[in-house]
């Protein structure tokens, strides 16, 4: 329970270093929205520091610990990083800030700003930097600097990053950590001298490479991408897809294994369906664009968006016909690689679970078959499949019970449906009423909550977040015994103290 | 915990993660290395790498593909401690060919390829061929020389003897101040820790020892025997000894003490087994029968030798055959224990010696790479674990330019729970007092709880 708060303590603290960019960000634009950012982080600092002051003994994460840090420090940060956003005035009500700020660290980029134009540069540019940071993940992050000696710290890389299986790329996971941020910093930094090369200024490449980078998506236009010459477009459109792949294989190339760097399967199954799909929507749309750069462009564009799950737009697809609207909702739940920055349900579970149904299948013609399910070469295990079953259980529960509650608000089927499909997925627009020329601001307090609950669940792959609302879970991590002993005012690290436990 | 100074690390691939590998990752990844794990079996790949820092791959250690995953390009050391000879030579041979500068240690455990070892070590290129029964015999025979102890290691290349013993009631320690030890001991030595009701302690001279206590001493070789005279237990070496159990070990054993002219009896179950023992150790008394049959022990006279070593391949049976034997007044009990991990209880039930040959086993291992990393520049040369790793005895070879040398111990800003024990200065042990220096080029030996040093200036504040 001591390391879980230390954790979060640290957590604290690196949440006010990284407010430093939006107040600096005020300080350069002379704009006193900076002053909320300031006096935030630095209320969060003192409280990180607090924290952090005495290091517990062990720090010994198994896989419940790393799970809750995991869930605990999401919504902690969400709830912390919400603050400026309402004490600034520029989103009055504190829901809708806690759902810009989720929206933002959960890369999903669902906004309820009618007008993103009229807001502050500061606001805007912390806006575009929690998806930076939500793409990698706060918990990688703090992996990467943090000198933790002794145990295991995998579980916390585990429970945040996304996929069926985890793995390191060295075998430290500080050095894994490290190597993560340092591809992610290259290639964003990458882009923003793209971008400025398309003419772009700084501070639009800027908030924009952070927004394609996390995957995220809010834009600092009301009209989101739509506006941009088409060389930034397809900059945008590339870019979006390599931030969806597998850094598994970016770190190959880096190490100029490029034979292995290709061989990825996972890699294949993803531009295979965004080809397929930008094909079959191209020949859907046909005849509506006035040249073939101009169609191909929208619809990889907004291929790549949805897949990816970033969420920018060019164009309204809600005017789209019915088989392109219902390609992009299936992109929608298939989502980026694992290990990317990306969110959905993952391309190699869908790869996964097709597999395993045709082996199924097969199962029938010749029952005694031996026939393993295979992927990037290496079989893959009971236990994997079984988690992926569940998984995917855990989905359809989420999403069903969520389009029941937003059914509330009385919109249509397309609108509540595709608002749950959006955010549990973490890409952003949906259709109807929530659709890329709309906003989620006409959705009630109810609905707002739920779609807070979706995008954490969605970013944080369903487990951490469904166990919180465990009862039981709360007991077994001793939070319970650390809130009673609390309570009864006698200082759970006291008594350890004094009872001399080693 | 401040952050380690900066050592060397060295990336290091671990095939096989059975007990000897799980010890050896637990004990390398601590001292900071990069280790990868290969084992074919899934499960215990995942679990290994949900215990430890490291990284693990599924597959066997003798397919190239597995291998170059794992990083062979980049290693520095191989260690093949599977369950099969073959594996782990044809894996040492197979990574020595691929990485000419990586250095591979191969666990060989069959006695068949005892005559073959040298041989082989030089034909394939492998560094240290490690054999754990092997090992975990001469630390039975190091034990049953110097029976009033529990253990005994050896530090500062055989000068100096570490030896662990307990403190019999009545016994003239009982009650001593440590300050006043030296009235008894007219020799140099040193009271390096206590174990007191599972708590370990590194000693002030105010504190009292109590009968009970678990002490350890380090002093020079030849007066280890000195130390027990002087507190009134018997010396020199035992003359009989039975041995349960007749596998690998207990023929080394045998075979080591059979050469001391020692009277030994072997009682092993399995009829086969014990034919081939007695082709093999003629001089021994091989006895066909059940170990933890207590009429057996009884009618081959139990109460009749000196020493009584557990060694069959139950870790239970083991156990309780010792409780039983510890009965019988000055009889001297060794215990050998595989696999359980309860070192607590079992520090608990009061056994006497037990051997643990996994913690051997990795200990040589890990001396090993302990060597290779001093040759880039790190200057630990021996380190031992007591007390389950909670105490960690540490000899550092001292360079000219160390900021310990030339100030008097008693104004060196020492960390807390820690005792600079000997020093070793051209051969000759010297247990040095407050107003003593270190020198370039001594042998430092240093006893603390701390753990992860690297350099001999870790040891200040």
């Amino acid at each position: 329970m001591r390391s879980i708060i230390y954790i979060l303590g640290w957590i604290l603290l690196v949440l006010a270093v990284l407010m430093l960019l939006p107040i600096a960000t005020s300080a350069i634009y002379g704009e006193t929205e900076g002053i909320a950012f300031m006096v935030v982080a630095l209320c969060s600092a003192i409280a990180g520091i607090a924290v952090i002051r005495k290091r517990p003994e062990n720090i010994n994460f198994y896989a419940k610990e790393g799970l809750a840090c995991t869930a605990l420090g999401w919504i902690m940060l969400s709830l912390i990083g919400a603050i400026p956003l309402t004490l600034s005035g520029e989103i009055p009500s504190y829901l809708d800030a806690v759902f810009e700020t989720v929206s933002g660290f959960t890369t999903t980029g669902a906004s309820i700003l009618r007008n993103v134009e009229q807001m502050s540069r500061t606001t805007n540019m912390w806006r575009c930097f929690t998806h930076w940071i939500g793409g990698m993940g706060i918990l990688v992050f703090l992996l990467a600097v943090l000198p933790m000696v002794g145990g295991s710290n995998m579980q916390l890389m585990k429970a945040e990053s996304p996929g069926p299986s985890v793995g390191k790329l060295v075998p430290k996971v500080r050095f894994t950590a490290q190597l993560l941020y340092g591809l992610y910093v290259a290639l964003t930094v990458l882009m923003i001298v793209l971008l400025i090369a398309g003419r772009m200024p700084l501070y639009d490449a800027i908030c924009t490479a952070c927004g394609t980078a996390g995957t995220g998506g809010f834009g600092i236009y009301n009209d989101s991408c739509a506006s941009f010459s088409p060389y930034l477009q397809w900059v945008i459109t590339i870019f979006m897809i390599l931030f969806g792949v597998n850094f598994n294989v970016y770190y190959l190339i880096f190490l100029r294994k490029f034979r292995d760097a290709l061989r990825c399967e996972e890699m294949h199954w993803y531009l295979g369906i965004i080809l397929t799909a930008g094909f079959l929507i191209f020949r859907n749309l046909a005849g509506q664009f006035a040249t073939v750069e101009q169609g191909l462009r929208t619809v990889f564009f907004q291929v790549a968006t949805i897949i990816t799950t970033t969420g920018f737009s060019t164009v309204d697809f809600n005017v789209w016909p019915t088989f392109s609207k219902i390609i992009i909702i299936l992109l929608m739940f298939i989502g980026a690689c694992a290990g990317s920055t990306g969110g959905g349900t993952k391309v190699s579970r869908i790869a996964i679970i097709g597999k395993s149904f045709y082996s199924y299948i097969y199962s029938f013609l010749h029952p005694r078959s031996v026939r393993k399910v295979k992927f990037e070469g290496k079989e893959v295990e009971v236990e994997t499949l079984r988690a992926i079953f569940v998984y995917y259980t855990g989905v359809f529960l989420i999403v069903s019970i969520s389009v029941l509650l937003v059914a509330l608000d009385g919109f249509d089927f397309e609108t509540s449906f595709s608002a749950v499909a959006a955010t549990f997925n973490n890409i952003g627009p949906g259709f109807g009423a929530a659709g890329p020329a709309a906003n989620y601001a006409d959705f009630s307090a109810l609905s707002k909550c739920v779609m807070i609950f979706d995008m954490l669940a969605g970013r944080l792959e369903v487990f951490p977040v469904i166990l919180l609302l465990y009862p039981r879970f709360w007991q077994e991590i001793g939070m319970e015994i650390y809130v009673r002993r609390m309570r009864n005012g006698r200082g759970y690290l006291d008594r350890r103290n004094t009872r001399g436990s080693r | 915990m401040p952050e380690k100074r900066r050592m060397p690390t060295m990336h290091i691939i671990i095939v096989g993660c059975g007990k000897v590998g799980i010890t050896l990752v637990e004990q390398l990844s601590r001292e900071g290395h990069d280790i990868t794990v290969l084992d074919i079996n899934e499960r215990v790949v995942r679990d290994v790498t949900e215990l430890y820092d490291v990284m693990g791959i599924t597959g066997s250690g003798v397919h190239m593909q597995v291998l170059r995953e794992a990083g062979l390009e980049t290693a520095d050391i191989v260690i093949s401690v599977t369950g099969s000879d073959e594996i782990n030579l044809l894996c040492c041979t197979i990574a020595k060919k691929v990485g000419k500068r990586l250095v591979s240690i191969a666990r060989v455990r069959n006695p068949e390829y005892i005559e073959e070892l040298p041989y082989l070590r030089q034909q394939l290129g492998i560094a240290m061929i490690i054999n754990p029964d092997l090992e975990a015999a001469r630390e039975i025979g190091r034990i049953i020389s110097r029976p009033q102890a529990r253990s005994v290691s050896a530090f500062a290349k055989g000068h100096a003897e570490l030896v662990r013993f307990t403190i019999p009631e009545g016994n003239v320690l009982d009650g001593k101040q440590i300050l006043t030890l030296d009235r008894l001991f007219s020799f140099g030595y040193i009271l390096c820790a206590i174990e007191r009701d599972g708590e370990v302690s590194i000693p002030k001279g105010t504190d009292s020892l109590k009968a009970g206590d678990d002490i350890t001493i380090l002093a020079a070789s030849r007066d280890v025997n000195k130390i027990f005279t002087a507190i009134g237990m018997r010396t020199g070496s035992l003359r009989s000894c039975m041995i349960i159990g007749g596998g690998k070990t207990s023929y080394y054993l045998a075979r080591q003490l059979l050469d001391q002219r020692m009277d030994v009896r072997i009682i092993e179950s399995d009829p086969k087994r014990c034919d081939e023992l007695d082709a093999l150790l003629p001089e021994a008394t091989i006895i066909n029968g059940n170990g933890s049959d207590e009429q057996v022990l009884k009618e081959e006279g139990i109460d009749s030798v000196e020493a009584f070593v557990a060694l069959t391949g139950i870790d239970e049976e083991n156990i309780l055959m010792t409780l039983y034997a510890n009965r019988i007044q000055g009889l001297k009990t060794i215990t050998k224990i595989n696999r359980i991990t309860f070192n607590d209880v079992i520090d608990d039930l009061d056994l006497g010696s037990v051997v643990y040959p996994k913690y051997i086993c990795a200990e040589e291992i890990t001396a090993y790479v302990r060597a290779r990393r001093n040759s880039i520049g790190s200057n630990v040369e021996t380190l031992y674990h007591m007390f389950d790793n909670r105490v960690e005895a540490i000899e550092f070879h001292i360079e000219k330019g160390s900021p310990v040398i030339g100030i008097p111990l008693m104004r060196l800003k020492k960390k807390d729970q820690l005792l600079i024990a000997c020093i070793n200065r051209n051969g000759k042990i010297l247990f040095p007092r407050g107003q003593d220096t270190i020198e370039a080029g001594d042998g430092m030996i240093v006893i603390t709880k701390h753990t992860g040093f690297g350099d001999a200036s870790d040891i200040l504040l």
